[in-house]
């Protein structure tokens, strides 16, 4: 088609100005390409803390827990439920707890914190805090009477390794019940809000300090965070009738709310920087277009139509937006895999760790690489010129060739 | 073609400036006729209401057939891709494009098959520029350019050719080149030509004068015969050239 060739010439026309408008094009698509890797990676680092934070990717709780958040609530059936989870494939470990709401105490100090039973050779998979043991060890299996404690609980009991422990809960009767515990292990996570939350004894210790019997909670950590909702569908077919399969996002929702709010802030502002891309290209379209008064009057006078005058500006925009993007994936398949693999580190800015709402999260965020970059980065580039060209098209198409012709002349 | 009392005014700024005051005038199929008439007579836009580059203000027109001012922008833009080619005084040829290319790209617009460019070919061999056609516009001379645009200007076989002031950018042997080779196009295709001119050389081509004067038709005289080299009365030059 002679039209197509006369648009790539067109393009090549002004050197200058094209290789101008297709840099531009580039770094915007860039800067919104790290930034839409860097949203992605979220979803990653949210699932990351809460595998690692004890939420799990998926839980088995009680009927009537996802409102009220009530400790004392029990499974139906916890053996049922757990078997269920193990069948799962795609699921890397599971385990089950109990809580209960608990006063300790250490001579005259006294700490209520909420404390968990625990499958001990299973849940340092799912509870990484856990793996890092300050002092001390952590449970065994046949533990009884063990505890171990977060280095905040233990500060504030004045509480050292093998110190002796009261813990005092009230009875599924309303009765004041107690048991005597040993300090075998105190965990420090680097944070003291998180701490707070790490207070275990092994499972049988707490059914028989309660009087609760069985276990509150199912917790599922999976291989590949992506299959959450998959595995929440068919679980939720397999536990026990009563009992209820959560995610991670409806566990955490307040978690699940700031990553939102932070990935529309991002796109807000990727949108932003593409606006003035746009304008830019606009700009730079419209002098080209301007220049081309007298072609455009002439082509007119020869009966090209609006339609097709705009098609051709279109396909300039398009070259432009070839360029750009060809530029912007070159540069950014190496810029995001680095993100991928390294990660950003941003514990400089927030002075080491940073918790939120009891949950630990790594400083590093991994960019997601995949080749949706191609298709983000072709969509953005493509979308924001074809937009830009509209009003140069548009101004192009309205031209009048016989005021054109004359006022050229 | 057919005018009745054609008009054309502009608005300039408060004033109205009558370009046209009551065109009447009747062309043929297969004529070639040249406007001529003092600057400001009129004749380019006359030129641009037969074209169907304009509508006229009042009075009735009918281009083939067609009534111009009943016609839409685009029934209008049509009907020039369609049945009018167009030559003018700057070469306005496509600077980014060869010469061949220029010419197929008019073709490309009409619609016309796969032989564009055989037919871009043909035409541009017509014209004397076979061995030319690949070349950039910027790469021709005045006279060889004059020659693409009239090319392209009939390459789709239109019905009329308008030209507003062809040679006016060329020296006078090219612009005796372009005048033979417009009328052996009349010649062999029928093609109706109608161009303005101040230039006597030019003139002298023509088989029928249509002089305008103060946007009326002052004077409509046929050369006789057709000789190509007809010599005009002595008179005619001289008001002519005024
Ligand atoms: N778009 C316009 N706006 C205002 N006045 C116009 C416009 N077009 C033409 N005119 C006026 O109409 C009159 C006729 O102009 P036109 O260009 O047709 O003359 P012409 O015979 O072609 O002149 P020339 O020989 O110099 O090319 C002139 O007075 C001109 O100023
Ligand atoms: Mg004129």
């Amino acid at each position: 088609m002679v039209s197509t060739r006369y648009a790539a010439r067109s393009v090549g026309r002004n050197l200058r100005r094209t290789v101008l408008s297709i840099v531009g094009v580039a770094i915007g698509c860039l800067l919104a390409l790290f930034m839409e890797s860097l949203n992605r990676g979220r979803g990653e680092l949210f699932a990351r803390a809460g595998s690692a934070s004890g939420l799990g990717h998926v839980r088995v709780v009680p009927a009537g827990w996802r409102g009220r958040r009530d400790p004392r609530l029990r499974l139906a059936d916890w053996r049922a439920d757990l078997a269920a989870a193990q069948a799962m494939s795609g699921v890397a470990s599971v385990t089950a707890r109990a809580r209960a709401q608990v006063l300790l105490a250490v001579g005259t100090h006294v700490v209520p914190v909420e404390l968990t039973g625990v499958q001990p050779d299973i849940e340092p998979r799912t509870f990484r805090y856990v793996q890092t043991i300050g002092r001390g060890r952590y449970l065994r299996a046949d533990d009884g009477g063990a505890l171990v404690a977060g280095r905040a609980i233990a500060d504030r009991l004045s509480a050292d390794l093998d110190d002796e422990i009261v813990a005092t809960t009230v009875g599924p009767g309303g009765e004041i019940q107690s048991a005597l515990f040993r300090l075998v292990g105190i965990v420090s996570t680097g944070s003291d809000d998180t701490d707070l939350a790490v207070c275990q004894v092994v499972l049988e210790d707490l059914q028989r300090l309660t009087g609760f019997a069985g276990a509150g909670e199912v917790s599922i950590v999976l291989n590949d965070y992506r299959e959450i909702d998959r595995v929440r569908a068919r679980l939720a077919g397999s536990v026990a009738a009563a009992d209820e399969v959560m995610t991670l996002s409806e566990l955490a929702p307040d978690i699940e709310g700031h990553f939102k709010q932070d990935a529309a802030m991002t796109r807000f502002v990727s949108g932003i920087i593409l606006l003035i891309v746009l304008l830019g290209v606009a700009s730079a379209q419209l002098a080209a277009v301007l220049e081309r008064r007298r072609e455009f009057a002439v082509l007119a006078a020869l009966g090209m139509n609006g339609p097709r005058m705009v098609w051709l500006i279109v396909q300039e925009a398009l070259m432009l937006g070839g360029g750009g993007a060809v530029l912007a994936v070159a540069a950014g398949v190496p810029l995001v895999w680095k993100l991928a693999r390294s990660g950003l580190d941003f514990s400089r800015y927030l002075g080491g760790t940073y918790a939120f709402q009891g949950v630990l999260f790594d400083p590093v965020i991994y960019g997601d690489f995949g080749w949706w970059i191609v298709v983000y980065v072709s969509a953005v580039a493509m979308g924001a010129t074809i937009l830009a060209s509209l009003y140069p098209a548009w101004y192009a198409a309205r031209t009048d060739p016989a005021v054109a012709l004359r006022v050229a002349q | 073609m057919r005018a009745r009392g054609v008009t054309k005014t502009f608005a300039s700024g408060r004033q109205e400036v009558w370009a046209l005051r009551g065109v009447d005038l009747d062309v043929r199929a297969g004529e070639f006729l040249a406007l001529v008439g003092p600057s400001g007579s009129g004749k380019t836009t006359l030129l641009n209401l037969i074209g169907a580059l304009d509508v006229p203000t009042a009075g009735e027109l009918l281009v083939l057939g067609r009534p111009i001012a009943a016609l839409s922008k685009h029934e209008r833009a049509h009907l020039r891709l369609q049945s009018l080619g167009f030559v003018f005084q700057a070469y306005n040829l496509v600077p980014v494009l060869t010469a061949r290319e220029n010419v197929e790209f008019v073709l490309e617009l009409q619609g016309a098959g796969l032989d564009r460019r055989a037919r871009a070919q043909e035409v541009l061999a017509e014209l004397g520029l076979a061995d030319l056609t690949d070349r950039r516009i910027n790469e021709l001379s005045g006279g060889q350019q004059q020659r693409v645009a009239v090319a392209r200007a009939v390459a789709a076989r239109p019905a009329i050719v308008l030209a507003d002031e062809p040679t006016a950018n060329l020296d006078g042997e090219n612009a005796e080149t372009l005048m033979h080779l417009m009328r052996d196009l009349r010649d062999r295709h029928g093609m109706t030509f109608i161009f303005s001119t101040h230039d006597p050389r030019v003139v002298a081509h023509a088989v029928r004068i249509v002089t305008l004067v103060d946007g009326r038709v002052a004077r409509d005289e046929r050369t006789g015969g057709e000789p190509p080299h007809t010599i005009l009365p002595a008179a005619t030059v001289q008001a002519v050239g005024a």
